[in-house]
C-alpha cells in the first residue's frame, strides 16, 4: 500500500510540475484571473451592493447563492453528526423491512 | 410560475429539508408527508420545466439578477431538464419505497432521515442544473455529505464503508476544486458558457490539460470509474436498500452527466486532446470488462449489482471517449437507461429480501414462487442490462456497439460484447434459480402473509420495471427530442 | 511582496503540501492520520487559490469611503477569497462528519486501524 501510495504521489508531483510552467505570473494585475471578472467587483462593488468589504459583496450579493449552499453544507454536516452518533446510532436499520 | 421552475426544482427540497426536522417534532408521519410533498413538487417543477424547454428553448435563471459571469446562473436545456426529472422522479419513488422501513423509527430519526434525503436530492439537482463550476462544487459537497450519513445508517459495518467513501469522495472534490482553480487562473471566469469561449484560444496548453485532467479524475472517482471504484462495492452492499437504490440509480449518473458537460461543452471547440480521450477510453474498456468479471465472482446479490454498475459506467465513458455523435448519443441514452435499470434491480432485490430474506445468490432458489412480482421486475431489468430488445438497454448498447465498430475500435467492441455476455451469466443465473430452483424450507426470516410486499414498496418496483420497457419503446423520441439537442456542438467537431 | 522567488515559493509550497497530504491519506493506516492528511490536502488547495488573488502593490479589498472610483489595480482580487471561505467551511464540515464516523467506528469496533477494519468488513 505504501509503495502504491508513493508511486501515485510521484505521478501527481510530475503532473503539477508540468503544469506550473503554464500558470500565469504571480501577482500581476493583468493575469486573466484578475483581469476578466473581478475588476467589476472592485470598481462597482460598493456602488452596486453597498458593502465596503468587497469579499462581503461577492459572498453576500454577487455569489449569494454559493453562500446559501455553504450554510446548507453546515446544516448537512450537523444533521449527519446527529444521524451518525446521535439518534441514528441508537436505531438499527437491520431487521427492519428492506 | 414556470419561469421560476429552474429555481424551484432545487430550492423547494432545500427549504423543506430545514422544515422537516421541525415537522418531526410533531410526528414522524408529518415529517414524511412534508418530505414527500417537497420532492413531488420538485419532480412536477422538473416536468413543467422540461415541457417548457422542449417547446421554447433553453431556460436560464440568474440568481440575484446578476448577469453571468459575475453572478451564478441555472440553465435548463432539454438534457439537463431530463436529468433533473430523472433525479427528482427517482427521489419520489425511493421515498415512497423507504416508507415501510422508517415508519417504525422514532420521530427524531424520521425527521433527520428525511431531511438528509431531501438534502441529497437538492445537492444532485443543483449539480445538474447549475451553469457555474464552483456552484457545482458546493452542491457536490452537499450531496456527498448527505450520502455519507445515509450510507452509515445501514449497519455498524456500513460506517467503515462510509468512511472509506468519505476519504475518496473528498479527494475527488478536492481534485475537482483544484482543476477549477487551474481553469480560473488561466481564464478568469467560473461560468461554463463563458469558459467555453475563453478556453478556445488556449487549447492544448499544459495548464488547461492539467486543469481538465484534475476535474476528470475528480469526477471519475465520484463515478466509480475503474480503477478508482474502490469505495463503491462496500458502500452499495452495506447501505440501506432504499439508499443504495437511489445512489446506484442517480448519483453516479449525475457525475457522468457533469463529465459530459465538461468534456463536450466547456472544452468545445477547444477539443479535448485525442490522447486524453484515448486514455479515458482504455480505462473505460478495462472498467467494462473488470466490472463484469468481478460481478460474476460475487455471491452477495447487492455486491454483484454494485460491480455490475462499475462495468456499466465503463460503457458510458467508452461512449464519451469515442467522441462521435453516435457514441455520445449512446452514452447519454445509457445514462438514462442504466439509472432506471439499476434502480429497478436494486429495489426488486430489496423486495425479494424483504419477502424471503434472500441476500445471496444461492438463497434465491424458488424465490419466484414466494415473491413473483419482485422477481418478474428483476427479470425485466436484467434483460435490459444484458441488452435484449425491446427493453431500453438494447438501444443504448446498440448505439455504442455501432459507434465503436464505425470507429474501428475493436477492443471496445469486444469489451461491450463481453460485458453483455458476462451480465447475462451473472444475472440470469439468479433468475434461473428464482424460477426453477427448489425453495428451501421456510426460514424464520421469511414473512408470512398474503401481500408480497407492502404497496409502498411494490408500486415503485412495478413502475420502474414498466419504465424499462417504455423507455425502450420510446427511445427514438428521447434521442431525437432531447439528446440530439444537446449534441449540436459535436456536429461541428 | 514581489519577485519570482515568491511565486516559486508559493507554487512549490502548496504543491508540496498537497503531495504530503495525499501521501498521508493513502499510506497511513490509522484513520485519524488519514483525516489529517485529508485536511492538509484541502488546506494546500485553499492556499493555492488564494495566491491567485495577489496583485503587486495592491491593498486589502476594502473600499474606504474616500475612494469614489476604485481602481482595479489598487485592490487585490476578492473573488478567490470569497470562494475559499466557502471551501474552508466545506472542509470543516467534512472533517466534522469524518470525526463523527471515527467516533462511531471506535465505539463499536474498538480499533481505528484500517487493515483491521477492512478485515472486519470482509468477514
Amino acid at each position: 500500500m505504501k509503495a502504491t501510495a508513493f508511486a501515485l504521489t510521484l505521478v501527481a508531483a510530475a503532473v503539477f510540475i508540468h503544469a506550473s510552467s503554464a500558470l500565469p505570473a504571480f501577482g500581476t494585475a493583468d493575469a486573466p484571473a484578475s483581469a476578466h471578472v473581478s475588476p467589476r467587483y472592485i470598481e462597482r462593488g460598493y456602488e452596486e451592493t453597498g458593502a465596503h468589504n468587497l469579499v462581503t459583496a461577492v459572498l453576500a450579493d454577487y455569489r449569494g447563492y454559493d453562500t446559501l449552499g455553504e450554510t446548507t453544507v453546515i446544516f448537512t454536516a450537523g444533521l449527519a453528526a446527529l444521524l451518525i452518533i446521535g439518534a441514528g446510532a441508537a436505531w438499527s436499520w437491520e431487521g427492519r423491512p428492506r | 410560475m414556470t419561469a421560476y421552475a429552474p429555481v424551484l426544482i432545487v430550492v423547494v427540497p432545500l427549504t423543506a429539508a430545514a422544515l422537516v426536522p421541525l415537522a418531526a417534532l410533531v410526528s414522524g408521519r408529518l415529517a414524511r408527508a412534508v418530505a414527500l410533498l417537497a420532492i413531488t413538487a420538485a419532480a412536477a417543477a422538473a416536468l413543467a420545466a422540461l415541457v417548457a424547454v422542449l417547446e421554447h428553448g433553453a431556460m436560464r435563471h440568474r440568481f440575484g439578477g446578476w448577469p453571468p459571469p459575475w453572478g451564478i446562473e441555472y440553465v435548463v436545456d432539454p438534457l439537463s431538464g431530463l436529468m433533473a426529472l430523472l433525479v427528482a422522479g427517482f427521489g419520489v419513488l425511493v421515498a415512497v419505497y423507504a416508507g415501510p422501513a422508517v415508519a417504525t423509527a422514532p420521530r427524531l430519526l424520521n425527521g433527520a432521515f428525511h431531511a438528509m434525503y431531501l438534502l441529497l436530492l437538492s445537492g444532485l439537482l443543483g449539480m445538474v442544473l447549475t451553469g457555474d463550476l464552483f456552484n457545482l462544487y458546493v452542491f457536490l459537497e452537499i450531496s456527498s455529505l448527505a450520502v455519507y450519513a445515509l450510507i452509515a445508517l445501514g449497519s455498524e459495518r456500513a460506517t467503515i464503508a462510509s468512511f472509506r467513501y468519505l476519504l475518496l469522495g473528498t479527494v475527488a472534490g478536492s481534485f475537482y476544486l483544484l482543476g477549477v482553480g487551474y481553469l480560473y487562473a488561466l481564464t478568469g471566469t467560473l461560468n461554463m458558457a463563458d469558459l467555453t469561449v475563453r478556453l478556445a484560444p488556449l487549447a492544448g496548453s499544459p495548464g488547461v490539460t492539467v486543469g481538465v485532467a484534475l476535474i476528470v479524475v475528480g469526477l471519475a472517482i465520484k463515478m466509480a470509474l475503474f480503477p478508482l471504484h474502490g469505495w463503491l462495492p462496500d458502500a452499495y452492499a452495506f447501505a440501506p436498500t432504499p439508499v443504495t437504490g437511489l445512489i446506484a440509480a442517480v448519483m453516479t449518473k449525475v457525475s457522468a452527466y457533469v463529465l459530459f458537460r465538461v468534456l463536450f461543452f466547456v472544452l468545445h471547440p477547444a477539443a479535448t486532446t485525442p490522447d486524453a480521450l484515448a486514455l479515458l477510453g482504455w480505462a473505460a474498456a478495462a472498467a467494462t470488462v473488470a466490472g463484469s468479471v468481478m460481478a460474476l465472482a460475487q455471491a452477495d446479490v447487492k455486491r454483484m449489482l454494485a460491480y455490475s454498475s462499475v462495468g456499466q459506467m465503463g460503457c458510458i465513458v467508452m461512449g464519451f471517449a469515442l467522441g462521435t455523435p453516435l457514441a455520445v448519443t449512446g452514452a447519454l441514452l445509457h445514462i438514462l437507461n442504466h439509472a432506471v435499470m439499476k434502480g429497478c434491480l436494486f429495489l426488486a432485490a430489496g423486495g425479494v429480501q424483504f419477502r424471503t430474506g434472500a441476500a445471496r445468490v444461492p438463497e434465491y432458489d424458488g424465490a419466484a414462487s414466494r415473491a413473483p412480482l419482485s422477481v418478474a421486475a428483476f427479470t425485466i431489468a436484467a434483460c435490459s442490462l444484458v441488452g435484449l430488445p425491446p427493453t431500453a438497454g438494447f438501444f443504448s448498447k446498440w448505439y455504442l456497439l455501432v459507434a465503436s465498430v464505425e470507429q474501428g475500435m475493436w477492443p471496445f467492441t469486444l469489451a461491450l460484447v463481453a460485458s453483455s455476455l458476462l451480465s447475462a451469466v451473472y444475472l440470469f443465473r439468479v433468475v434461473q434459480r428464482a424460477y426453477f430452483g427448489r425453495a428451501p424450507q421456510e426460514t424464520g426470516r421469511a414473512r408470512a402473509g398474503a401481500a408480497e410486499l407492502p404497496l409502498a414498496m411494490l408500486v415503485p418496483v412495478a413502475l420502474l420495471a414498466a419504465a424499462v420497457v417504455v423507455l425502450g419503446l420510446l427511445n427514438q423520441a428521447v434521442v431525437t427530442q432531447v439528446i440530439a439537442s444537446a449534441l449540436p456542438a459535436l456536429e461541428a467537431r | 511582496m514581489t519577485g519570482t522567488w515568491v511565486a516559486w515559493l508559493h507554487y512549490w509550497l502548496t504543491g508540496g503540501l498537497l503531495l504530503v497530504g495525499l501521501y498521508g491519506m493513502l499510506a497511513a493506516p490509522h484513520l485519524v492520520r488519514k483525516l489529517m492528511g485529508m485536511n492538509i490536502m484541502q488546506t494546500s488547495i485553499i492556499i493555492f487559490f488564494l495566491g491567485l488573488a495577489a496583485k503587486t502593490d495592491a491593498t486589502l479589498p476594502i473600499v474606504p469611503t474616500d475612494d469614489p472610483a476604485p481602481a482595479a489595480a489598487a485592490y487585490i482580487n476578492p473573488l478567490p477569497h470569497a470562494l475559499m471561505l466557502t471551501a474552508i467551511v466545506v472542509g470543516v464540515s467534512t472533517s466534522g462528519v469524518a470525526l463523527a464516523l471515527i467516533l462511531r467506528i471506535h465505539r463499536h469496533f474498538g480499533t481505528l486501524d484500517e487493515r483491521d477494519l477492512l478485515s472486519k468488513l470482509r468477514e
